[in-house]
């Protein structure tokens, strides 16, 4: 390896503060260091792992990844080692199972994102695959690059038959409403996710909702950001969401992606407002709901960042057993579609939910779930797959299979 | 150096700290043949082998110390090839782990009674080569029991089927000398790597008992108390099915327990016989999972304030060290507290039976200790208190038990794997041959 002084001489004054910087994530701070000593390398994290599962290779599980922390003064000199780990960080689909069963309390997903912030702002140049999602949240407040006034076009037209007063409640300066509706960019933009649309704004209705959806006032709730660790660009994206949901005077937020949640739930500060599940809002509103006419059985998938992230376990199965709804339980594993895996590493996440399909004999049976990016893994491989907002309208319509 | 490599340092030890580029490669065979493949190469290169199973062994001997070598993990070789209900037993690859034989066995109605503590990570590889045991050792033996037979590959290659009786192998001679020395199952036992590479093993099945069981605790006063009643479970051959020990416990981490404990569990016909050899009062199904859930977290959990270390694991309390285990006790914890230690847990599995390195089996308590681990001493420095707690040990007549304890301080033992190797080569985890029990090497690794 050269050493520093070498680099100098022989390589352009620019090129010098990007090698220095290379080393710089690999130093772990006092504070860090004491949590990453916390873990006894038992390996109980291991099997537990969606990486570590379909790669059978130490390096991608958690108690491989926390070693080289522990490790990293003995190798932290090494610019390749270096730059394996900072991509090994984002082979990570960020669904906290291994925080779930480490007995020792190591809080395996803060230091994952905190060791996210440290690689990307270290070194850039290696993220450079991330630069258009950066440059379109920044500029156009949404993943796909799209004009942001587009947010409510993809779906609107598509729901006004059934909903016709449907553009009333596309939130505009001054309008006001008890709930505002965060439907996030998977939803605002994918065809694939039209139904889900057309049944959660069809519950609210039935419900007699006082309703809001935010249309080209929404931003991106910064979730991918936060998974990259810019929480300044999260933060960017936030205010201005925050300043239209309190114009709106909105008691609730409701959504139906999980990611979108943790940012409105944990990251908004709202001063009055609370972030809500769809789930958790028709299950607290509904103490019976109608029984839906689908006789099959179904695969519940619990969305990682619903049922561990945010502990939302409950509200969902309860809905479907209101609405006499037949099911399974799944391996709490991730569909391997979290963490911005299928950006960093589209394989690695394939093989997820290829071994997950497999093994969960998921060509056999239709996945219920609760997440636009489950869905659309799902979708992706073949699964058929419903959002439980899907059942729950259905139902309310009396109809369902 | 690739992170590949590095990553293969990771390991339950505290003896974690390695010289990665001393590691020429990791390999993660799923064949016997890929096993001989990377075998070959580390042989051309002049490289020693050193086994991984799941690397939650607390002796560091599946670090391979600091030589040049390849570290070959069975992490991939996890198949269940043979299952045979009607003669009772299952041909398996090295590294599955009893929970996941047993998930398959159990829905057949049939279990493998090998249940440490570690049973979700601990390979049967690593298992048989530490010879391990758990909480119902007492009732089903330690692993070297419960296995019938064993493929091992050799350094050169050659292979062998090791069982009770002696050594099979394609080359004659071979076995002819080996089976000469009396080699069997007790050799590859607790051989922590050092013989051969094993890549299967034929264990032993039995129905699925649907016994009802009651639980109990027993809280004694002293440590002297514990060990008594230990010692009269032992002579009554006590037929408890479960026993573990929670024998001291950080206020941190032991909820409203007054250790020292003893979780116990056996059939309800039995509990007038256990009443003779201890008081206990009887806990519901409920309150027995606690009890079992804050036994089996307390190597894996933290003091609020610090962090917990495997400092010495594996004391191996029997006859007279069992019954005066009050004066031990006091003497193990003034070393630690003279060195700096502030003791954090003490459990195990009681009553219990190991291995000595002759192979005459031992009955007592094997209890494991975890400090928490002071901030201002030196790897070596830690690894001088290990070695202070091994001669402590031994004047105490507290016999370590092979799986834990730095393996071959055990004379016995090491002497007759060296003999052995002589014979079949001694390519695989050489280090743990170094002078004075590799004491230089480990102490750079802490
Ligand atoms: C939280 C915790 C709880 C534990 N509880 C218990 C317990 O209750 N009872 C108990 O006995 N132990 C316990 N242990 C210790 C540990 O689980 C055992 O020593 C276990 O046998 C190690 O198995 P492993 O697969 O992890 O092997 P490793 O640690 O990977 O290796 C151990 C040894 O086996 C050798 N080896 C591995 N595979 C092979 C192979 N295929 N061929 C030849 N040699 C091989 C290695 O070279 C090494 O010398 C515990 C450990 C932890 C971390
Ligand atoms: S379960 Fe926790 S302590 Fe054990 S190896 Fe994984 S992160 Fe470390
Ligand atoms: S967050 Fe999920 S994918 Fe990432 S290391 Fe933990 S278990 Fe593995």
């Amino acid at each position: 390896m050269m050493d520093i002084k070498t680099v100098r001489k022989e390589h352009s004054i620019n090129y010098i503060p990007l090698l220095l910087l290379t080393r710089i994530p690999l130093r772990i701070s006092a504070r860090l260091m004491s949590e990453i000593d916390r873990c006894v390398r038992c390996g109980s994290c291991l099997q537990f792992c969606p990486l570590f599962n379909v790669t059978g290779e130490e390096q991608f599980s958690p108690r491989g990844k926390l070693y080289l922390l522990q490790v990293m003064d003995l190798i932290e000199n090494d610019e390749e080692l270096g730059r394996d780990f900072r991509r090994l960080l984002f082979q990570c689909t960020m669904c906290g199972r291994c925080k779930d069963v480490c007995s020792s309390d190591v809080d395996l997903l803060k230091i994952w994102h905190e060791q996210r912030a440290k690689a990307v702002g270290a070194a850039p140049f290696e993220f450079e695959y991330l630069d258009s999602l950066r440059d379109s949240l920044a500029n156009v407040y949404n993943i796909y690059g799209l004009d942001p006034d587009d947010r409510a076009i993809y779906w609107l037209d598509e729901v006004e038959d059934e909903i016709p007063n449907i553009h009333d409640r596309v939130y505009t300066n001054g309008k006001t409403a008890e709930i505002m509706v965060f439907l996030g960019c998977l939803m605002s933009f994918r065809s694939s996710q039209l139904d889900v649309v057309k049944s959660f704004l069809k519950a609210l209705e039935i419900v007699d909702a006082d309703y809001l959806v935010m249309g080209a006032e929404e931003f991106c709730c910064g979730h991918p950001l936060h998974l990259t660790g810019d929480e300044s660009g999260a933060d960017n994206l936030r205010k201005h969401n925050r300043s239209v949901i309190e114009a709106a005077g909105a008691k609730k937020v409701i959504t139906g992606c999980p990611g979108c949640l943790i940012q409105l739930r944990k990251y908004h500060n709202f001063e009055s407002a609370v972030a809500m599940h769809h789930t958790e809002f028709f299950d607290h509103l509904l103490e019976v709901m109608p029984a839906t006419k689908r006789t099959e059985t179904f695969a519940y998938h619990d969305p990682c960042e619903l049922g561990r992230i945010l502990d939302v376990k409950e509200e969902p199965r309860s809905v479907l057993n209101k609405l006499g709804v037949k099911y399974r339980e799944m391996d709490l594993s991730c569909c391997g579609g979290g963490g911005l895996l299928r950006m960093t590493d589209p394989n690695l996440s394939d093989k997820i939910i290829q071994l997950k399909r497999a093994t969960e004999r998921l060509s056999e049976t239709t996945v219920v779930t609760a997440c636009p990016s489950c869905r659309e893994v799902f979708l992706s491989n073949e699964i058929q797959t419903v959002d439980i907002v899907e059942l729950m309208a259905e139902a309310f319509e009396g109809g369902g299979g | 150096m690739k992170l590949r490599d590095v990553v293969a340092g990771a390991n339950a030890s505290m003896y974690h700290r390695l010289d990665f580029q001393k590691i020429r490669g990791v390999y993660y065979p799923r064949s016997e043949a890929e096993v001989v493949e990377a075998i070959e190469q580390a042989r051309a290169k002049g490289y020693e082998i050193t086994p991984k199973g799941g690397g939650s062994g607390l002796s560091g001997a599946c670090t391979g110390g600091n030589r040049d070598r390849f570290i070959v993990s069975t992490l991939q070789m996890k198949e269940l090839l043979t299952i045979s209900k009607d003669q009772g037993y299952v041909d398996v690859q090295p590294g599955a782990t009893p929970d996941e034989i047993n998930e398959v066995l159990e829905p057949m109605g049939m279990k493998l009674y090998v249940s440490p503590s570690s049973r979700d990570i601990a390979t049967l590889g690593g298992l048989l080569a530490t010879d391990g045991g758990g909480n119902d050792t007492w009732a089903n033996g330690t692993m070297r029991d419960n296995t019938v037979r064993v493929k091992m590959v050799l350094y050169d290659g050659r292979r062998l089927i090791v069982d009770w009786e002696g050594v099979r192998s394609d080359d004659a001679e071979l076995a002819l000398e080996l089976n000469k020395k009396d080699m069997t199952i007790h050799d590859v036992a607790s051989a922590h790597g050092t013989l051969g590479f094993v890549t299967e093993l034929r264990v032993t099945i039995r129905p699925l008992v649907e016994e009802h069981l009651m639980g109990a605790i027993a809280v004694y006063e002293d440590f002297d108390a514990l060990g008594s009643a230990l010692d009269r479970m032992i002579k009554s051959e006590t037929p408890i099915r479960y026993g573990e020990a929670i024998v001291e416990a950080h206020k941190d981490v032991r909820d409203d327990l007054t250790p020292p404990i003893l979780i116990l569990e056996f059939p309800e016909k039995e509990k007038a016989s256990i009443a003779e050899t201890t008081d206990f009062e009887e806990v519901d199904s409920g309150e027995l999972e606690r009890l079992k859930d804050i036994r089996i977290k307390l190597p894996k959990r933290n003091p609020n304030e610090g962090v917990q270390a495997a400092l010495f694991e594996g004391y191996g309390f029997f006859e007279d060290s069992l019954r005066g285990m009050q004066s031990r006790m006091e003497a193990i914890n003034g070393l630690l507290i003279e060195d700096g230690f502030e003791p954090f847990a003490k459990y195990g599995h009681g009553p219990s039976k190991w291995y000595l390195g002759d192979n005459t089996p031992a009955f007592g308590l094997i209890m494991h200790s975890r400090e928490i681990r002071p901030t201002d001493k030196t790897g070596k420095e830690l690894f001088e208190t290990v070695l202070k707690i091994v001669d402590l040990c031994d004047d105490m007549g507290i016999t370590p038990k092979p799986e834990h304890k730095w393996p071959f301080s055990d004379k016995a033992k090491k002497t007759r794997i060296e003999e052995l190797r002589t014979i079949i080569g001694e390519g695989f985890n050489a280090f743990i041959f170094e002078p004075e029990c590799a004491s230089e090497t480990l102490s750079s690794m802490v």
